[in-house]
């Protein structure tokens, strides 16, 4: 297959449980492949269609995040025979986890950019679940910062969107900022009160706020390790 | 002048663009694409913002081809249609198909390496001057562009234009 070819000279980033993601050069423009590969241990048909589905629905993810004025990743083209997203590569970008890592490791003067930064994450987050997409893998890793070729200011994109999907339940996004909550938390020690801060901008901005803020209290009760008694 | 890509996922093939302007014969052209005469497709540059937009639309065709799962009747029309954001066949071509009396065409040729000869056929028959491909955008009509692929103000907050465009195109099957 075409596709699957043309991978075997590409460069591979990461190899995952679901998906391999490659560095490439496509139609003269540097691109990232995700391929969703066969899962052996799957029931063929329900693997293609798991597959397709999951495919489709990333795909559909970023679309919608787009036409909301989120950043997020071109798609290029798909190939739906070998599972594969061509996508926009970001360049000239780093993750929003290394900028917090390496601000916290500086303290230049960074406290006031690191609750700038919580605050447009805050907001960027509102407006997608506003759209009522799912992000489904939020962590810090999955958000990049980019200095804009339009007037230098930097740019928050978000990538990754693998396990999103369409809901407009307050359960699913709360869960999802849940998602953020532990893996920022457990990542970026002592940033407590950051995060509080990006919970407070999201609820600041998005319309259907309180709702979502309720469910994820209701969420974090419920989490791993926790004593159901009362 | 000519503008061209290898595909990266047909090997051996590539896709060449020619620009024209003051092209008088644009009936006579377009009639002959209709009867499969050209072996290119006749492009609306008004529509077009940038070569990456043709690519995209060519590269998804030859796919299409390969596994037999086009859904127009050639190549050439198949590209047409990718370039549109709906999926109406005759609808896109009259979109970005020309139209007797336009005055510019974008011409696209899929061939392999050695067949240049294709190309100075092609080149032959257009009654126009040809530019540098990198001119369609003084040809594009934004405003129309956005109108048709349903792009809104906020949308650009996250790219340009060709950004928009090149994501519809490329995601239409699932939307």
């Amino acid at each position: 297959m075409a596709a699957l070819d043309f991978l075997k000279t590409a460069e591979l980033l990461k190899q995952g449980a679901e998906a391999r993601v490659y560095r490439a050069e496509f139609l003269g423009k540097p691109t990232i492949v995700k391929e969703r590969f066969p899962k052996r241990y799957r029931h063929p048909t329900l693997d293609e269609k798991l597959t397709h589905r999951r495919t489709t629905q990333e795909v559909r993810s970023i679309l919608r995040c787009r036409r909301a004025g989120i950043r997020a990743p071109v798609v290029y083209f798909v190939d739906y025979t070998s599972h594969c997203i061509f996508l926009e590569e970001i360049v000239g970008s780093s993750t929003v986890r290394d900028h917090i890592a390496s601000s916290q490791q500086s303290d230049s003067g960074t406290e006031q950019n690191l609750q700038q930064l919580a605050e447009r994450v805050g907001q960027i987050l509102a407006k997608m679940h506003d759209e009522d997409v799912i992000h489904g893998d939020l962590t810090t890793s999955n958000m990049l910062l980019r200095r804009s070729q339009k007037d230098g200011e930097s740019e928050l994109v978000l990538i990754d969107f693998g396990l999103s999907y369409i809901s407009a339940l307050p359960e699913d996004k709360g869960v999802d900022l849940y998602v953020l909550e532990k893996a920022f938390l457990s990542t970026h020690p002592n940033t407590e009160e950051l995060f509080e801060k990006l919970l407070k901008s999201y609820a600041a901005s998005s319309k259907k706020s309180s709702a979502v803020i309720k469910k994820l209290d209701e969420v974090r009760l419920r989490g791993r390790k926790r004593s159901m008694v009362g | 002048m000519d503008h061209t890509q290898d595909l990266e996922l047909f090997p051996g093939r590539r896709v060449t663009q020619m620009l024209f302007k003051e092209v008088k014969n644009a009936t006579e052209l377009r009639q002959s694409a209709v009867d499969g005469q050209i072996s290119g497709a006749l492009i609306n540059p008004t529509m077009l913002v940038d070569p990456l937009q043709v690519l995209v639309a060519a590269n998804k065709a030859v796919h299409l081809q390969t596994i037999g799962k086009m859904k127009t009747r050639s190549l050439y029309s198949e590209i047409i249609f990718n370039l549109s954001p709906t999926n109406n066949i005759s609808e896109a071509f009259k979109r970005f198909g020309i139209s007797d009396g336009d005055e510019s065409v974008m011409v696209v040729v899929v061939h392999k390496k050695d067949e240049v000869q294709l190309l100075s056929d092609i080149t032959a028959r257009v009654d126009g001057r040809q530019v540098p491909v990198e001119d369609v955008s003084s040809l594009s009509d934004p405003a129309k562009i956005k109108k048709l692929y349903k792009i809104a103000p906020q949308e650009e907050k996250c790219g340009n234009l060709l950004d928009a465009v090149v994501c519809r195109m490329a995601t239409k099957d699932v939307m």
